[in-house]
């Protein structure tokens, strides 16, 4: 059958973000594709270098709207290591905490997203609805559902108070239960297993050589975890397992998010029990001594990098972020290919881009 | 943090390949080995030979004001710690053999390189644009580094 | 105004359909405009359907700074959107270019390329926000059922 291009992009209904693609089809079998990202490029590691160090915290915050908190994490920790401040033990509690909340309302954002593509808008509108519930618990906490400027430099903007312990953990517990219904689906329901069982199985010696990270690596039986491999405190003081499936297909890839959104939860339990009292910040000066730094931490989707150097004024001299979904995005033309054109909105979905991370 | 496991791998490379290279300690949290810009490949090939599993993170592309003249790449690694191979490329010399066919998933990091400071990557086909809109008619913007 | 610009007007007021295009935004304004579709907010009561093709769409959501590279793309979409129609440019980078103002490959606010008729401030904006811009669009295109 003769062979045709389509473009899909970059407005399309498959993704919220722009991106231009050029699939090569045969009939309904899709022979491969191409990929052209810089829609979203908005020359943020150009920008960091003309504004200082606090107004960079707010940049890199907006990088990416569902992954900020992390962002500005690994950020902030940067610019501590290289001002030579450890932040008190509270602060990095309440910083993990965030870190937690958000990894369960990005990966309930990315279920749902891919029960619509496959055809199951009840289950889209449960699990956001179920995701309401994080969101309320990040703006009882920080005054924001999407960004919530919970980090600064040498510390945490806010305190935990005696009533928002009881308050998550009630409202996690609800969560929790509401979790386990979806695994129950997700793990049982033929639709779900037909659609991606099976579907762009990518092997664990694909993602080494493409350098795959976060679940997708971790779905194909890759063991690698930013928060155990090289952990931000506290979370060399916590107990969790790091997720893993073997079979590297898009259903391998949803359990291990839902199970890993379960793991969140328990971290959370964990992070409310062992923090410790104490202030939320320490003092820093504007100016950073000369001096470069990588930090690395594990975001939603993956590992994110940091590296930073400064000149010894107030503006970083440097700074570098690759972010989880560059080397994803990477595979994906290859995962593109072997497929039915009905599997395309799948693969992507599955995957769980990040076009705004990716560009910057 | 310990850095003795990556530091094991670098000083595998000085006594195992004997080329010309000094380990650094310029970077926090990351051992950094400074190699010979034609001999990029080789340690990477050893790497790849000897030391599997092995990540590579991401390419990174600084010029030091100090030395307006250069421009330093880090390829920055991972195997349990962060490590780094250091190379600095000259003004007039802005080349580098390309690892594409050692490392596929190395393609967008040499392509943002090559867009951002102007890096020519040789031995693989031409880095077409990555993140710069396809009408970008001025210099690599990441090489005129502004402070206001 | 006759009967039937009256009637034309009245529907067009109570099923406003809605294409949204990202021109470079973060995603914080489109998770949240997504969430308006969810049981919570729930925007299809007031007859808003989120359509993919711009030929049957009557409103523009725009969300994000225009990027050089999105600029074209975003003109596409409003010259295939068939008249009448609107553009609401929904965060503060939809309005003004936001926390990326002043970067090489930005341009600015929406209004750098389409013209606006609503903008929404906000970073990102909650989904009240977005349902009450609507409901003001909604008011403007047939206020309070008469001319």
């Amino acid at each position: 059958m003769e062979k045709i291009t389509i473009p899909i992009g970059p407005q399309h209904p498959l993704l919220k973000e722009p991106l231009s693609l050029r699939i090569n089809v045969s009939g309904e079998q899709v022979l491969g594709g191409d990929l052209r990202l810089g829609y979203v490029h908005r020359g943020i590691e150009k920008l960091a270098q003309t504004r200082n160090y606090v107004q960079n915290v707010h940049l890199v915050e907006r990088i990416c709207g569902i992954c900020s908190h992390v962002h500005t994490t690994a950020y902030c920790h940067s610019v501590e290591r290289l001002l030579g401040i450890e932040i008190p033990e509270r602060a990095q509690f309440i910083r993990a905490l965030l870190c937690e909340l958000e990894r369960i309302h990005s990966h309930l954002l990315w279920v749902g997203i891919l029960a619509k593509h496959i055809g199951l808008d009840t289950i889209f509108m449960h699990t956001w609805h179920d995701r309401e519930m994080v969101l309320d618990m990040m703006e009882e906490l920080s005054g924001g559902r999407v960004s919530h400027a919970v980090n600064k430099i040498g510390g945490v903007r806010f305190d935990l108070d005696e009533k928002h312990g009881p308050m998550i953990t009630k409202t996690i517990q609800k969560l929790h239960n509401e979790v386990e219904k979806l695994l129950d689906i997700i793990t049982h329901e033929p639709t779900i297993k037909a659609r991606t069982r099976g579907v762009a199985a990518i092997t664990a010696e694909e993602i080494r050589q493409y350098g795959v990270v976060g679940p997708v690596a971790r779905a194909s039986g890759v063991d690698m975890d930013m928060r155990r491999d090289d952990p931000l405190p506290p979370y060399d003081r916590l107990d969790f397992s790091v997720i893993t499936q073997t079979s590297g297909d898009a259903w391998a890839r949803t359990v291990v998010r839902v199970e890993e959104v379960q793991e969140s939860i328990n971290l959370c339990e964990q992070i409310l029990k062992k923090i410790p009292g104490g202030a939320t910040e320490t003092r820093a000066r504007s100016r950073v001594p000369a001096g470069q730094v990588t930090t690395r931490a594990e975001a939603p989707r993956g590992e994110l990098f940091y590296y930073l150097r400064s000149d010894g004024t107030d503006k970083p001299a440097r700074l570098k972020i690759r972010t989880p979904t560059l080397p994803v995005l990477s595979i994906l033309t290859k995962q593109l290919a072997d497929i039915q054109v009905a599997d395309i909105p799948v693969v992507l979905a599955g995957v769980d881009l990040c076009i705004a991370c990716a560009d910057r | 943090m310990a850095e003795n496991k990556a530091k094991k791998i670098l000083l595998s490379i000085k006594t195992e390949i004997g080329a010309p290279c000094q380990m650094l300690d310029d970077i926090q949290n990351e051992s950094v080995l400074e190699i010979q810009k034609d001999h990029l490949r080789e340690i990477v090939e050893f790497l790849l030979h000897n030391h599997q599993p092995i990540h590579l993170t991401t390419i990174t592309a600084d010029s030091m004001e100090s030395d307006p003249n250069q421009i330093h790449i880090f390829y920055n690694f991972w195997k349990g710690e962060g490590f780094t191979l250091l190379t600095k490329l000259n003004q007039n010399d802005l080349e580098l053999n390309s690892i594409l066919d050692l490392i596929p998933g190395v393609d967008f990091y040499e392509r943002e390189v090559a867009e951002m400071y102007g890096i020519h990557f040789a031995n693989r086909e031409n880095t077409p644009s990555l993140l710069l809109p396809d009408d970008w008619d001025q210099k690599p913007p990441m090489r005129s580094q502004v402070k206001e | 105004m006759n009967i039937i610009n009256h009637i034309f007007r009245w529907a067009q007021k109570n099923s406003l359909w809605v294409i949204h295009f990202n021109s470079g935004s973060c995603n914080g304004c489109d998770i949240e405009i997504l969430d308006t579709l969810t049981p919570r907010y729930d925007v299809e009561r007031l007859g808003i359907l989120v359509e993919a093709s711009p030929r049957h769409a009557d409103v523009l959501l725009c969300t994000g700074p225009v990027t050089r590279q999105a600029r074209d793309g975003l003109w596409q979409i409003y010259s295939q959107m068939p008249s009448p129609k609107w553009v609401i440019a929904v965060g503060s980078c939809s309005n003004t270019g936001g926390v990326f103002y002043g970067s090489d490959t930005v341009l600015g606010g929406v209004d750098k390329v389409l013209p606006v008729d609503l903008y929404i401030p906000g970073c990102p904006c909650r989904p009240e926000a977005i349902i009450n811009g609507l409901v003001m669009l909604r008011e403007r295109i047939y206020p309070n059922g008469r001319e």
